[in-house]
C-alpha cells in the first residue's frame, strides 16, 4: 500500500527509474498544494464564520493577486511540462544498442512471447500464464501486438504498460535490475512467487 | 397529456431531472453490485460477461444518461430566470430533445433483457471489441443506438440555452452582467456544440461497422475511432463538471454574503478553461502509441493555469466575506476540496511517464470519481439544496440535509481514496477479480459504497418528505439572493417574472439591497445631522 | 389561446441586449489556435476536428448579428403534442436500425404525420400573432 511513497534508486536505467523520478515530483507538489489549499479553506472558514456586527468586505477583485497566481501556475506548469517531455522522449525511443527482441502477441485470453533471436517461444493463458525471462542489465527491446481486440501489457513493478493493437506493432524498450539468480539471466517470476506468475500471465486485458 | 407536452421550460427541466434521477438510480444498483462482487477475492456473485455489462452500463448511465442531462437540465431550468426571459428560446426543440433522450435511455438499458445483454464494451466502445465479431447481439446495437438519441436529445437542450443567452437576455443584462451559474453554462453550451455532433456520427459509424462492415478496418481503423469517441469523451466530462462550478459558485458567494470575487477573472478562464478542453482528447490515448503525446502532454497540464484561476476565485470569495453553513454552503465546500483531489490526479496522468503506470488501473478510476462523484455530484448535492426551493417552492429538511452531506463525505472518501493505492499497486479496472493480497482495500472500498448509498437514500427521503410535509418557501428563502431569480416567486410563474428589477452588474439583488441599505444609512444620517443641528439651534 | 410573453417592468417591452456573438467568437479563435497548433505538431488529419466547434459557433454569431433579436413579443404556445409524437417516431426509426427496415418504416411514417401535424401548429400559431 505505501509502495506510492518508498523511493526507489536502481542502478539500470529502466522504465521503474524513470517514472519514480517524476512521480516523486508530482507526488510531492500535488500534497504540497492540496495540503496548503486545504489549510488555507480551513483557515478561512474560521476567521470569516459570520459574527453579529460584521459586515462583509465588498472586495470583489484583485488584479495583481489574479496575475500573481497566474505567473506562479505557468511557472509550475512550465516545469512539470520540462521535467515530463524529458523523461517521455527517453521511455518512447525505440532504439536501443544490443537490445534482446522479444516479440509478444495479446490474445483472448493469453500471450505467446517469442525470442526471434534463438527461435524459442513461450505460450500461456489464463490457466497456464506464461512465464518468459529477460536479461538483467541488458536492454530488452519488446514488439508487441495483438491478433484480435486490444488489449495492454503492463508490468507493474517496471512502472510501464504500453497498448497491444491488432494490425500495429508498439515498440519499446526495458531495462530489468538484477535478482539474484541463475548467473547471466533472470527469471522474473519464478514457481516461488505465484502471484507474480499471475501478473505476468494475462496481465491485463484491455478493451 | 398537457403535462407530458408542456413547453415550459421548467416543466422539460423537471422530467430531464427526474429521467436523469432514475438513470442515476439505476446505475448505482450496478455499481453496488460491482462493489459486492469485489469485496472479496474470487467470483461469488456475476460470471465475468455479466461484470463486462456491469460497468459499462454502469459507466453509460452515469455518462450519458445521469450527469450530462441533469447539467443540462440546470441550467435549461435556471438560465431563463438567471437572465431575465421569460421562457427558453426554442421551447419545442428543449422537449424534443428531452424526450429523445429518454428513449435512448430506455434503449441502452433494454440490452438486459436480451439474449446476449446489455452492452459490454465499456462505455467507450473501442473497435475492434465493439464490432459485430467483438461483440455480437442485439443488446450492443440498442446500446449504440441509445447513446446516439441520448446524446442527440443532450445536444438539442444545450442548443436551445445557447439561444436564450444569446437572444432573450433582459434589457440591461449584458454579457458581462450575466450571473456566474449562466456563464458556466454557455462555456458548457460551446463544449457541446462542438464535440457531441461528432459522437453521434461515431456511433452512426459504429453501427454501420456492426452491420456492414468495412468502417473501421485494420490498427488505423480502430484508432481513427478513438480520435473521434475521445473527442467528445473528454468535453463530455467538463459538461458534466461546469454547470456544477457554477451551482458552486452562486451558493457560495450567497451563504458568504459577497459578490462573487474575479468575475472577469473567471469569464477569461471558462473561456481558456473550455476550449483548453477540446484539445487534450490524446491523453486517454498516450499508451496507444499512435498519438503525438507531447501536445496533448502540454494542452492537459495547462488546464492546471484556468483551474488554479477558478479556485482562487471561489477562495476569494469567501475571503473577507460572513459565511453561513447552510445545506448548500456544506456541500459547495466539499465540492472545492474534494474535487481538488480529483483535479490534482488529473494533472498527474496528463504526465505520459505516469500515465503509462497508472493508465487503466483503479488509480484512474479514483481519479475520476473524485471528479465526478466527489466533485461535481456534490456540486449537482448544493445546487439542488440551493435552488430546490425556488423551484418547489418548499424548504428541504435542513438537519437531514446537512446529516446526508457528513454521509456522503464519509462514504466518497471511504470508497475512492483505496482505489489511488489499488492502481498504484497493480490492479488493473474493469476486472471482476483480482490478487488476493489486494482483498482488503477492496473491502474498505466496497463498505464504502454502502455508506454512499445510505447517503443517496437521505437525499431521496429528504425530498420527498419535504414535498409532502411543506414548509413554505417565499421569493428569496435564503434571504441574501444575489440574482435573478430570487426577485420572482417560489416556484415562478409560467412566463417566469411579472417585474423586473434594474440590472446592474452579475448580482442585481446584492446591489439593490446595498443601494437601499446605504440609503437608509443616508437617510440615518441626515437625520441625526439634523437633530444635531437642531439641538444646537436651541443651545444658540 | 396562446399566452403572450410577460412584460418586463412597466412598460412597453423592448429588446434586450442585441449583443452576445463575442465570446462565441472568441472560443472559436481559440479551437482555430489549437487546431493549427496540433496541425504544425504533425497531427493534420485530428487536427481538423477543431472545426467542428470553430464553424458553428462562427456561423451562429454571424447569424446573430445580422438578424438580432427584435425584442417583440414573442408567441409561447403552452403544450405541443406533435413534438413528442416526432420524438417517439424518431427513436423508433433509429431502432430500425437494428431491427429492421419494418421498424424503420413505421419510424419514418410516424414522423412525417408528426412533423405535418407540427408544422400546422407553428403555421397557426404565427397566424394568430400576425392577425
Amino acid at each position: 500500500m505505501l509502495a506510492a511513497f518508498r523511493g526507489y534508486s536502481p542502478d539500470v536505467a529502466s522504465t521503474r527509474s524513470d517514472f519514480s523520478s517524476v512521480w516523486s515530483l508530482y507526488l510531492w507538489l500535488g500534497v504540497g498544494i492540496a495540503v496548503f489549499i486545504f489549510a488555507f479553506v480551513g483557515f478561512a472558514l474560521v476567521r470569516y464564520r459570520a459574527r453579529p456586527g460584521r459586515s462583509p468586505s465588498q472586495r470583489d477583485e484583485h488584479n495583481t493577486l489574479e496575475i500573481g497566481v497566474a505567473l506562479l501556475l505557468v511557472a509550475i506548469i512550465a516545469l512539470l511540462v520540462f521535467v515530463t517531455f524529458r523523461t517521455e522522449a527517453k521511455e518512447d525511443d525505440p532504439t536501443a544498442a544490443d537490445a534482446v527482441k522479444i516479440h509478444v502477441v495479446a490474445f483472448q485470453w493469453g500471450w505467446r512471447f517469442s525470442y526471434p533471436g534463438q527461435g524459442v517461444s513461450v505460450v500461456g493463458n489464463s490457466n497456464h500464464p506464461p512465464n518468459f525471462a529477460v536479461p538483467v542489465g541488458r536492454p530488452v527491446d519488446f514488439s508487441l501486438t495483438s491478433s484480435d481486440v486490444i488489449h495492454a501489457m503492463w508490468i507493474p513493478e517496471q512502472r510501464f504498460k504500453k497498448d497491444a493493437i491488432p494490425g500495429k506493432t508498439n515498440r519499446f524498450v526495458m531495462e530489468f535490475d538484477a535478482g539474484g539468480h541463475e548467473a547471466g539471466q533472470r527469471i522474473l517470476r519464478t514457481a516461488a512467487h505465484p502471484d507474480g506468475l499471475r501478473r505476468l500471465g494475462p496481465l491485463r486485458r484491455e478493451l | 397529456m398537457a403535462g407530458l407536452a408542456s413547453l415550459d421550460h421548467k416543466a422539460t427541466a423537471a422530467k430531464v431531472a427526474i429521467a436523469a434521477t432514475f438513470f442515476f438510480l439505476l446505475s448505482g444498483l450496478l455499481a453496488l453490485t460491482m462493489r459486492a462482487e469485489l469485496a472479496q477475492p474470487g467470483l461469488q456473485l456475476v460470471s465475468t460477461h455479466t461484470y463486462d455489462e456491469l460497468f459499462t452500463m454502469h459507466g453509460s448511465g452515469m455518462i450519458y444518461l445521469f450527469l450530462t442531462p441533469a447539467a443540462l437540465g440546470l441550467g435549461l431550468y435556471l438560465v431563463p430566470l438567471q437572465i431575465g426571459a421569460s421562457q427558453i428560446a426554442g421551447p419545442r426543440l428543449a422537449l424534443y430533445g428531452f424526450w429523445v433522450y429518454l428513449c435512448g435511455g430506455l434503449a441502452m438499458y433494454s440490452g438486459f433483457l436480451t439474449n446476449n445483454g446489455a452492452g459490454d464494451a465499456a462505455w467507450t466502445g473501442t473497435i475492434p471489441l465493439s464490432n459485430s465479431s467483438g461483440t455480437p447481439g442485439v443488446g450492443m446495437d440498442l446500446w449504440v443506438i441509445g447513446v446516439a438519441l441520448a446524446t442527440l436529445g443532450s445536444l438539442l437542450i444545450a442548443i436551445t440555452i445557447l439561444l436564450t443567452i444569446l437572444r432573450l437576455r433582459a434589457p440591461g443584462m449584458t454579457m458581462l452582467r450575466m450571473p456566474v451559474f449562466s456563464w458556466t453554462m454557455l462555456a458548457t453550451t460551446f463544449m457541446v456544440v462542438a464535440s457531441f455532433p461528432v459522437l453521434i456520427v461515431a456511433m452512426g459509424l459504429l453501427l454501420a461497422e456492426r452491420h456492414l462492415g468495412g468502417v473501421f478496418t485494420g490498427a488505423t481503423g480502430s484508432i481513427a475511432y478513438q480520435h473521434l469517441f475521445w473527442f467528445y469523451g473528454h468535453p463530455v466530462v467538463y459538461v458534466m463538471f461546469f454547470p456544477f462550478v457554477g451551482a458552486v459558485g452562486e451558493s457560495i458567494a450567497t451563504f458568504s454574503r459577497k459578490r462573487f470575487f474575479g468575475y472577469r477573472a473567471l469569464v477569461l478562464s471558462l473561456l481558456l478553461f473550455t476550449s483548453l478542453s477540446m484539445a487534450v482528447w490524446g491523453h486517454h490515448m498516450f499508451i496507444t502509441g499512435a498519438v503525438k503525446n507531447q501536445y496533448y502532454s502540454l494542452t492537459s497540464t495547462l488546464l492546471a493555469l484556468p483551474a488554479g484561476i477558478e479556485y482562487l476565485d471561489l477562495i476569494g470569495t469567501m475571503v473577507g466575506g460572513s459565511l453561513v453553513f447552510r445545506a448548500p454552503m456544506l456541500f459547495a465546500l466539499g465540492f472545492v476540496l474534494q474535487f481538488l483531489i480529483g483535479g490534482l490526479t488529473g494533472i498527474v496522468v496528463a504526465s505520459p511517464p505516469l500515465d503509462y503506470h497508472v493508465n487503466g488501473s483503479y488509480f484512474i478510476v479514483a481519479h475520476f470519481h473524485y471528479t465526478l462523484f466527489a466533485g461535481s455530484l456534490f456540486g449537482l448535492m448544493a445546487g439542488l439544496h440551493f435552488w430546490f426551493p425556488k423551484m418547489t417552492g418548499a424548504m428541504l429538511r435542513e438537519r437531514l440535509a446537512k446529516a446526508s452531506f457528513w454521509v456522503l463525505v464519509a462514504g466518497a472518501n471511504l470508497t475512492f481514496f483505496p482505489m489511488f493505492f489499488l492502481g498504484y499497486d497493480g490492479m488493473p479496472r474493469r476486472v471482476a477479480d483480482y490478487e488476493p493480497r489486494l482483498g482488503d482495500l477492496n473491502l474498505l472500498s466496497s463498505i464504502g459504497a454502502g455508506v454512499i448509498a445510505i447517503g443517496v437514500v437521505m437525499v431521496l427521503v429528504n425530498i420527498v418528505v419535504s414535498l409532502r410535509r411543506r414548509e413554505p418557501a417565499g421569493n428569496d428563502p435564503w434571504g441574501e439572493g444575489q440574482t435573478l431569480e430570487w426577485w420572482t416567486t417560489s416556484p415562478p410563474p409560467a412566463t417566469n417574472f411579472t417585474s423586473l428589477p434594474e440590472i446592474t452588474s452579475y448580482a442585481p439583488l446584492l446591489d439593490l439591497r446595498q443601494a437601499a441599505a446605504a440609503e437608509s444609512a443616508s437617510d440615518l444620517s441626515r437625520h441625526i445631522w439634523r437633530q444635531r443641528s437642531e439641538a444646537r439651534g436651541v443651545e444658540r | 389561446m396562446a399566452a403572450k410573453v410577460g412584460s418586463t417592468g412597466g412598460g412597453a417591452v423592448t429588446g434586450g441586449p442585441k449583443g452576445g456573438g463575442g465570446p462565441l467568437l472568441a472560443w472559436a479563435c481559440l479551437q482555430l489556435a489549437l487546431g493549427t497548433m496540433l496541425a504544425l505538431w504533425g497531427e493534420q488529419v485530428p487536427a481538423l476536428l477543431f472545426l467542428c466547434g470553430a464553424i458553428p459557433l462562427l456561423l451562429l454569431s454571424a447569424w446573430n448579428r445580422v438578424r438580432p433579436p427584435t425584442g417583440n413579443p414573442r408567441l409561447l404556445a403552452r403544450v405541443s403534442v406533435p413534438v413528442v409524437v416526432l420524438a417517439l417516431a424518431t427513436a423508433t426509426a433509429a431502432l430500425g436500425a437494428t431491427a429492421g427496415l419494418w421498424l424503420f418504416l413505421i419510424g419514418a411514417e410516424l414522423g412525417v404525420f408528426a412533423l405535418v401535424w407540427l408544422i400546422r401548429e407553428i403555421v397557426a400559431e404565427r397566424r394568430t400573432v400576425g392577425g
